[in-house]
């Protein structure tokens, strides 16, 4: 049984664990802002709830197995000076960490094909947070070499997303008068996603 | 005189993300897509430091160190790993393969600069 499951939160949280078989023969976990999570299992569903952030499902064929994020780039506060290159690189990283941990369940970067979800904009006047989310994931997997097989992005609703990873099958459905339930904390731009601190040198 | 950075990185985003922050600060920057790659070219690049990620294909970044260790031009290179990765059994590993320190990803490109200042020699 390849019941691999990896689940890496932002932080010290252990992340989530597959909850109890449903009627609908999946093992459920959510995903949310900030988390990921990668599997070959048959049985295990990723869902997640969507409104500007974006969601990658990433699939390699041979190897069977799929993973998802759900990141934001940033969501700054009136006023708050936005650093387009800080909101890049945290979206590399976002990626990164995503890619790394398909690659450690036996995925190759060459045969990666993905799903994107996500980057609506749910408040008419506001800076289009969810374009600028939905423009850089795109930007992404371009520079990356990575196909885009299914691309839903844009929109002012949010979506739930479910991703079964071990088919790299996703579908969408629109959310049309709820608020994602993924907490709206602020993505940390430059901060730790890792206990360690990131960005400093350790010299040997 | 003008030095020269070699990153090693399978990504293309993260590779002209280090591209973007280096030779903003002035350093000549060549950039390789694995470790096999690396040591292609690693002869021509003359760098005066590389900046390798980990995992990679074909060769990853352990493997990279002590190759480059092992040459007999470019043994005593400084050699910082930039990865996502940060268990002290990794570093342990890079420590003894040869590296010359660890940084974790996300890269801060201050921290960045003011790291490769205090290793290039």
């Amino acid at each position: 049984m390849n019941a691999q499951v990896g689940i890496a939160g932002t932080g010290a949280k252990p992340g989530a664990k597959p909850g109890a078989l449903r009627a609908d023969g999946f093992r459920h976990i959510g995903i949310i802002q900030g988390d990921r999570g990668v599997s070959a299992d048959p049985q295990i569903m990723f869902s997640t709830v969507l409104g500007s952030c974006v969601a990658a499902c990433l699939y390699d064929p041979e190897a069977k197995v799929g993973g998802i994020n759900h990141f934001l780039l940033g969501e700054p506060q009136p006023g708050q000076v936005v650093d387009p290159a800080a909101q890049h690189r945290y979206g590399v990283h976002a990626m990164e960490l995503l890619i790394n941990d398909m690659l450690r369940h036996g995925a190759r970067r060459d045969r990666l094909r993905a799903h994107l979800y996500g980057g609506a904009n749910l408040h008419a006047g506001m800076r289009a947070i969810g374009s600028d989310n939905a423009a850089f994931a795109v930007r992404f997997l371009q520079q990356d070499r990575i196909p885009l097989i299914v691309r839903d992005l844009g929109g002012n609703s949010a979506r739930r997303i479910d991703f079964q990873p071990a088919l790299g099958r996703s579908r969408a459905k629109l959310v049309r008068d709820a608020v994602p339930a993924a907490p709206r904390r602020p993505a940390p731009i430059s901060a730790p996603v890792h206990a360690v601190a990131s960005g400093d040198l350790d010299l040997f | 005189m003008t030095r020269t950075i070699m990153t090693v990185d399978d990504s293309p985003s993260m590779r002209a993300l280090l591209r973007h922050a280096l030779a903003g600060e002035g350093y000549q920057v060549e950039t390789a897509e694995d470790g096999v790659d690396a040591l292609e070219r690693i002869d021509d690049a003359e760098p005066d430091l590389v900046i390798t990620d980990i995992n990679m294909p074909r060769m990853d970044g352990f493997e990279l160190i002590e190759a480059v260790r092992g040459h007999h031009r470019w043994g005593n290179l400084p050699i910082l790993v930039l990865s996502t990765e940060f268990s002290d059994e990794k570093k342990q590993r890079a420590r003894s393969a040869g590296a010359t320190g660890w940084i974790v990803k996300p890269f801060d490109p201050v921290k960045l600069s003011a790291a490769v200042r205090r290793v290039l020699v």
